[in-house]
């Protein structure tokens, strides 16, 4: 059974997260995520499950770590001042493997910056902003559909690899309302890992991993016993400085977020013969798929590569796409951020125009075109 | 040929700019159509002339942001100001025959001599006809939908029915008939064709 409905954006991460089955949602409102919060105040205690506002992001996140602890899918939303105050419990729960979603709804900062314009200038701080080699699962959509349809991803991501995923979007996406169909959830979608043994007074595996590399850590309640820390643990989940337990267990971590390449492969626009390859991701790619319409129509031979997964990189894709370019434009709402990983990934073989903008207003069609028009006149294609 | 309809819905706070493209909105989305809705957030939108647009098409919106509108529909003379009047592209665009304003004809004072205007009662229509100031918004959407062309009269009234509370569903629909009749009976102006223009596909 389905609905076409018209959604705003937020709105549609709300009903996503509860159609995924969230059942938790502690956070602390801000523009322009608010109506994540508001839906959620209203739909959650219907559904025999928490809302609380909390005094701070801080602990926000911290609520939603003791709830997905405790079994419950949960989830915060926020901005980037918010996010900002996130980092320390997403690396704990990176760390710790407690699966939960964190919706960052991007303005343009830093700081207070500008609370109402979008930006996408919190890729990077997606990926570093806590410290340490932390593995992230980060994904970006593009439309009010994909938002609600994302965020249902990413709470199977979250359960399944046991690590909080980040969605990013924007204040455009945000606030915008298209037509947006609600399906019922895909049925089976796969849980977390528990273990496999029952609780006793000999369960010492509280962080051993399954094929995939994920912890089987059991929710709290269920009779076991057992540690969860920040500290670099064992399999037990007792702290160690072992230098080869804690590299492989840093190096299990990244490891087990490579699955989320195969779930959400980048799409591709009118690549197959594409030698000018515009690569941008959310509000920026849906000026940039246009702008490929307008180029086609000029003659170029213009294809866009849309990741719908900032992090990991989709290195493969990227490779793919950018292999038989002449010109590489990577587009995007901040002073060059993502774009420094197409960068890495073309390396010095393939010119690179990037088209970055910061300062409040989304990159328009024309600029985009002009851009791309006055790169291949300056010669930049060889 | 594809085509796309880039509206906006112009006003002053409390004109019910915003419901009125919620309600075009969702009619396109009944007739089969892909709609994109952005309005103002923020600081701007807080007092003076606010503005909701709508973009419609019969393949899915890449760019969901309203270029110069095809149709501007404004209900307000700060609306109209800040628009039209002080925007020189949409100016031309009304002369050269590419934007079609429907301005309140009580409200707006619209330049002489510029093409491309239509003014209407909008307000006068609501308070007097209907007995209820507050669904000018709606005879506009029925003027809108009838300009556009790319409604039935049916489907129109029916969005806006599903929008109204019960008690104020039959106000709302003479509402969105009285301002399609409106718009219908300038048909010299309006000779039928499709309002909207052809985007690449």
């Amino acid at each position: 059974m389905s609905t076409l409905q018209l959604v705003q954006g937020n709105e549609a991460c709300a009903l996503g997260a509860l159609a995924a089955g969230c059942r938790f949602f502690a956070g602390y409102p801000i523009s322009p995520s608010s109506e994540i919060a508001e839906a959620l105040a209203r739909a959650l205690p219907r559904r025999g499950g928490v809302f609380i506002q909390m005094e701070d992001e801080m602990a926000s996140l911290g609520a939603v770590l003791g709830a997905a602890m405790g079994g419950a899918r949960a989830m915060t939303a926020t901005s980037g001042p918010g996010f900002t105050l996130m980092q320390e419990h997403l690396g704990y729960a990176s760390l710790a493997e407690i699966p939960c979603v964190v919706v960052d709804v991007m303005r343009g900062g830093p700081s207070t910056g500008l609370p109402t314009s979008p930006s996408q200038g919190d890729v990077m701080q997606a990926r570093w902003g806590s410290h340490g080699d932390r593995a992230t699962v980060v994904v970006a959509p593009a439309s009010v559909q994909e938002v609600h349809d994302l965020t249902g991803t990413a709470f199977a991501l979250a359960e399944r690899l046991r690590t909080p995923v980040v969605v990013l979007f924007d204040e455009v996406i945000g606030h915008m309302r298209e037509g947006v169909t609600l399906a019922a959830p895909p049925a089976g979608s796969a849980g977390r890992p528990v273990p496999g043994e029952p609780p006793g007074p000999s369960f010492r595996s509280a962080y051993r991993p399954n094929a995939e590399g994920v912890a089987m850590v059991p929710d709290f309640g269920r009779g076991y016993r057992f540690h969860v820390t920040g500290l670099m643990h064992d399999e037990r989940g007792y702290p160690t400085s072992d230098p080869a337990t804690v590299a492989a267990l840093l190096e299990r971590l990244e490891r087990k977020t490579d699955a989320a390449l195969d779930a959400l492969p980048p799409e591709r626009y009118r690549l197959e013969d594409a030698t000018v390859v515009l690569i941008a991701y959310g509000i920026t790619a849906r000026m940039a798929r246009a702008a490929v319409d307008v180029l086609r129509e000029r003659g170029i031979p213009a294809g866009l590569l849309r990741p719908r997964l900032l992090w990991p990189v989709p290195v493969a894709a990227l490779e793919e796409a950018i292999a038989p370019a002449e010109l590489v434009v990577a587009a995007e709402m901040n002073r060059g951020q993502w774009s420094l990983e197409v960068e890495r990934v073309a390396g010095r073989q393939v010119p690179l125009a990037p088209y970055l903008k910061a300062g409040g207003s989304i990159i328009s069609v024309e600029e985009l075109v002009e851009h791309v028009l006055a790169a291949t006149r300056e010669g930049v294609l060889a | 040929m594809t085509w796309r309809v880039d509206s906006r819905f112009a006003g002053a706070g409390g004109q019910g700019l915003a419901l009125a493209a919620v309600v075009v909105a969702e009619a396109g989305l009944a007739s089969g159509y892909a709609v994109a809705l952005t309005q103002e957030y923020g600081p701007e939108a807080r007092g003076g002339a606010s503005r909701a647009d709508v973009v419609l098409s019969d393949e899915p919106i890449a760019n969901p942001q309203c270029g110069i509108p095809d149709i501007l529909l404004a209900l307000h003379d700060k609306a109209w100001h800040k628009f039209a009047r002080t925007r020189p592209a949409v100016m031309a665009a009304l002369a050269e025959g590419r934007c079609t304003a429907l301005v309140d004809a009580d409200l707006v004072r619209v330049e002489p001599g510029v093409a491309g205007i239509l003014a209407l009662p909008f307000e006068a229509a609501a308070r007097t006809e209907l007995r209820a100031k507050v669904v000018a918004n709606m005879i506009g959407v029925g003027a809108f939908a009838c300009v556009s062309g790319r409604f039935s009269r049916d489907a129109i009234e029916e969005a806006v029915a599903k929008r109204s509370p019960e008690a104020f569903r039959p106000v709302n629909r003479a509402a969105v008939r009285r301002g399609w009749d409106m718009a219908a009976a300038h048909g010299s102006v309006f000779d039928g064709s499709l309002v909207g223009h052809a985007v690449s596909a």
